[in-house]
């Protein structure tokens, strides 16, 4: 078993040991080339997986089989879906800004990489060990904005352009409350390292501690992914497809693996911050608790989008500010109080 | 039935002020009057004490060959009386005073005459075309009107002109 | 520095926009995501009914008919047949009333469900599309036992019914009675019981009672308004007067009630539908009219009430076999006039809501 759940950091030293100092520069940037292969193999496959799921589960919710077509149960229609944007013709719209048309599906791709980079994945199996993890992590997925902006500005189409300010005005707002949801977790752990905040849920994960906190973070996780029922951005029935309107073939393919890709990290980030990552009964590894976990968040937020309707702007608006940011200062508050009388009882 | 004869003395009453005739088929009361004094009578049936006329049904143009007429299918929500309106109009010069002030129900439906029958409404705010594109020409529904597009009525015409 | 004015920004909805029912075109001018000013663009689907049936016989136009209203032919079939009838002074016989009747009715319970599956949809509310559109196949199956075809049922003409319906028709016809209840449950537990649902569809696109009356609009819309009005209590036409029914009102005049109001109505059909097959006689379906339809001249409006509305047909005969004009008296064109008024100053989420609680069938508007 403890081989088991240590194969990859077996692997790992094995690799190292090839060279002559197992911790020269040279080792260490082999290791990171294979980190971020694998991070990469990790978002593709996921969306691969993912998008298929999520049809499966939109059949299951409405009463209909979902893809069945291709393959043992539909298995291959992911693959052939990718094959087919390949062959599409690749448009931009007249009187589009190329340059920035161009460039924000990459953008969009490129996050959920950055991301899942600090996830620890197993015990010190994080690919990069950052001490400002949590701080890292929301800095990055914040650029997400920017890109679903540059695509709705860049395409010259209104549909986009109101998509892309439906955005900024929705993720910007959600920040706040997602960030400060995780603030009670980080004053618990006294750290803002994935890896330290893992450790310390080896007895109860903080999901018992916080529940308000879990509750305001998928919430608010939710509202930043643009997944129902905070899916304004790309409101079909309203913005047509919001800032992916003009977008055809692998751009727009590449739109969709960071939409998954990006909807993977997070769930990955509640996961470890609130469900305890990869700690779990011994029975499995580490790395299986924690795909595990992930892949109930995931589950759960492809079951609201089935079953939920479009929440409308001002009460999007209000949620965030209204609702869920007094509700994390709150939770902030209590989570100090409950230190200062844990610390008084027990020191006292 | 007392419903039917108090309206029917309004319809009569009315008739005698706007120079209308009054008929009635399969029961309903036909009232039929010159276009001049159409929003006389509409606005005298909408007010008719204790079996008013307030719910325009539809307004439809008619071609009658030799005249076109606008139809007002009038009833009301609160009882049984019914009541059917003409207004006969000029075939050269097809206008009406629009019932858009009294009905605001009438936009469509006179916008829709108008784009069927070429009927011009006075005092309508937006009358333009409602089905047909908006450099279109002729009136569909008129009678005269040729349904074959211009090209192929040209060489019907032509072939017709050759025997 | 001084505060700008933004440029207001005009938008081009349709026809081909995922929540444009069929092909409707409005331009919408937007302050930021709030309306300021609609205007409906029509005409994308007009196929010039009134002119093509004034050049074929009486009982060819019926198919034309079952293209109105698609969601509910046979109600359109009725209206026509029933006003052909009425010129030439024809007596059906007592079986094909009760069948009209059923399947008139069957038809309102279909076209409500793709209503309430519709406006669930324009919300994003995936899975409550699906339901009622499960619901919706098994009347469309007995349609086609029937009829032969699902949708453009074509099953009415003048002097009766087409067809007397299979034996196999009379159990489904049950079960589906029997499983409505159930559905309706169902239903108000996937999304009218959500409360972002609510959110959205409460005290959202006011029509008041005298705006109502004032744009002639008619059907469930002018009920949910708090008007008590209905073609089949005002002027009983067919055999409405023998059954046993309510007329639903409501008095919210919003999106809300618009739609719940639909609910109400699938209950009251499925009591009328009970008491049509309880007391239907045996007998012929089809009485005794001559080969070639030729009605007296003269004129005739009759209207009956359609899922969405009034449905009047104004026939003009000049006595031969050819109608003179025949006008068709739309019920969702005169009821998509609220539509600017209403949306007025709501967000473009709520102006499709609105649309969608309307239940504009584009067949019909733009006949």
């Amino acid at each position: 078993m403890e081989t088991l759940n240590n194969l990859f950091l077996i692997i790992a030293d094995a690799i190292r040991s090839l060279f002559a100092d197992p911790h020269s520069v040279w080792a260490n940037l082999t290791m990171d080339v294979i980190n971020f292969i694998i991070v990469v193999v990790i978002v593709v496959l996921a969306a691969l997986i993912l998008i298929l799921l999520e049809r499966k589960i939109a059949g299951w919710t409405s009463q209909r089989p979902g893809p069945n077509r291709l393959g043992p149960r539909g298995w291959f229609q992911t693959i052939a879906d990718a094959l087919k944007l390949m062959g599409k013709e690749d448009v931009t719209p007249a009187g589009a800004d190329k340059f920035i048309f161009k460039i924000a599906p990459m953008i969009i791709f490129c996050l959920p990489m950055m991301t899942l980079a600090v996830i620890p994945y197993g015990r010190k199996m994080a690919p990069i060990n950052l001490d400002l993890g949590i701080f890292y992590f929301v800095a990055i997925s914040s650029i997400s904005t920017l890109a679903f902006v540059m695509a709705g500005w860049g395409s010259n189409n209104k549909y986009s352009l109101l998509g892309g300010m439906r955005a900024v005005a929705q993720m910007v707002s959600y920040e706040i409350p997602l960030l400060f949801s995780m603030l009670g977790v980080v004053m618990i752990t006294q750290s803002f390292n994935l890896g330290v905040i893992v450790e310390a849920q080896a007895s109860v994960p903080f999901i018992i501690l916080q529940p308000l906190a879990f509750v305001i973070f998928i919430i608010a996780g939710l509202a930043e992914l643009n997944r129902a029922p905070f899916d304004l951005v790309e409101a079909d029935q309203e913005v047509v497809a919001g800032p992916f309107t003009e977008y055809t073939g692998l751009r727009w393919g590449l739109f969709f693996l960071g939409e998954y890709g990006n909807m993977t990290a997070l769930s990955a980030l509640a996961a470890t911050v609130f469900l305890g990552g990869w700690q779990g009964p011994a029975i499995l590894p580490g790395y299986v608790w924690f795909f595990m976990k992930v892949g109930v968040i995931i589950f759960f937020m492809m079951w609201v989008r089935w079953t939920f309707p479009r929440i409308r702007i001002d009460h999007l608006m209000h949620l965030a500010w209204k609702v869920l940011l007094p509700l994390s200062i709150l939770n902030i508050l209590l989570t100090g109080l409950g230190i200062y009388i844990y610390r008084f009882v027990m020191g006292g | 039935m007392e419903n039917n004869e108090l309206l029917k003395r309004q319809v009569e009453e009315l008739a005698s002020r706007v120079n209308g005739e009054v008929e009635e088929s399969f029961g309903v009361l036909v009232l039929t009057v010159k276009a001049p004094y159409i929003t006389e009578t509409l606005t005298a049936a909408k007010q008719f004490a204790e079996v008013p006329c307030d719910f325009l049904h539809d307004l439809c143009g008619l071609d009658r060959v030799e005249h076109f007429e606008v139809v007002y299918q009038l009833s009301s929500l609160r009882g049984p009386q019914k009541l059917r309106v003409k207004a006969l109009l000029n075939r050269e010069n097809p206008v009406v005073d629009s019932v858009t002030r009294i009905w605001q129900g009438a936009n469509y439906l006179e916008r829709e005459a108008y784009d069927m029958f070429g009927i011009i409404f006075k005092g309508h705010p937006n009358l333009k075309r409602i089905y047909m594109w908006d450099d279109f020409e002729g009136y569909p529904l008129r009678k005269d009107y040729v349904t074959e597009p211009i090209e192929v009525r040209n060489i019907v015409r032509q072939r017709i002109e050759g025997e | 520095m001084s505060i700008k004015e933004t440029e207001e920004l005009i938008l081009n909805m349709g026809p081909q926009h995922p929540s444009m029912h069929g092909l409707f075109r409005m331009v919408v001018h937007l302050e930021g995501e709030t309306i300021t000013k609609i205007e409906p663009k029509l005409g994308y689907l007009h196929r010039g009914m009134e002119k093509l049936a004034e050049s074929r016989t009486y009982a060819q136009f019926i198919p034309y008919t079952d293209r109105l209203d698609y969601l509910a032919s046979p109600h359109n079939n009725w209206a026509y047949v029933q006003t052909v009838e009425k010129l030439m002074g024809v007596e059906i016989p007592e079986r094909a009333e009760y069948l009209r009747v059923i399947f008139g009715e069957l038809a309102r319970i279909a076209s409500h469900q793709v209503m309430i599956a519709s406006t669930a949809l324009d919300m994003a509310g995936w899975s409550a599309w699906s339901y009622a559109f499960r619901d919706r196949e098994r009347i469309c199956d007995m349609y086609e036992m029937t009829a032969g075809s699902r949708l453009t049922v074509n099953i009415m003409r003048i002097g009766g019914m087409s067809a007397e319906p299979p034996e196999e028709f009379w159990p489904a016809l049950k079960s589906f009675l029997d499983d409505t209840p159930e559905m309706l449950e169902e239903y108000y537990g996937i999304f009218f019981g959500n409360e972002i649902a609510l959110g959205r569809l409460k005290n959202v696109g006011i029509l008041s009672k005298e705006m109502a009356e004032n744009l002639s609009i008619t059907g469930p819309v002018l009920r949910a308004s708090g008007v008590d009005y209905d073609v089949r209590k005002a002027e009983p036409y067919s055999i409405y007067d023998r059954f046993d029914f309510k007329v639903p009102v409501r008095t919210g005049c919003d999106s809300y009630d618009r739609t719940i109001i639909r609910m109400d109505e699938i209950v009251e059909s499925i009591k009328i539908i009970k008491q049509a097959v309880r007391d239907i006689p045996e007998g012929p379906v089809m009485a005794k009219v001559p080969k070639v339809i030729k009605p007296p001249a003269g004129e005739v409006y009759h209207r009956v009430e359609n899922p969405k509305g009034e449905l009047g047909f104004y026939i003009v005969s000049d006595g031969t076999t050819k109608p003179s004009r025949v006008r068709i008296r739309p019920a969702t064109f005169i009821n998509l006039q609220m539509l600017p008024i209403v949306a007025l100053g709501w967000k473009i989420q709520d102006v499709v809501a609105i649309f969608a609680t309307l239940d504009a069938v584009l067949g019909e508007v733009d006949k």
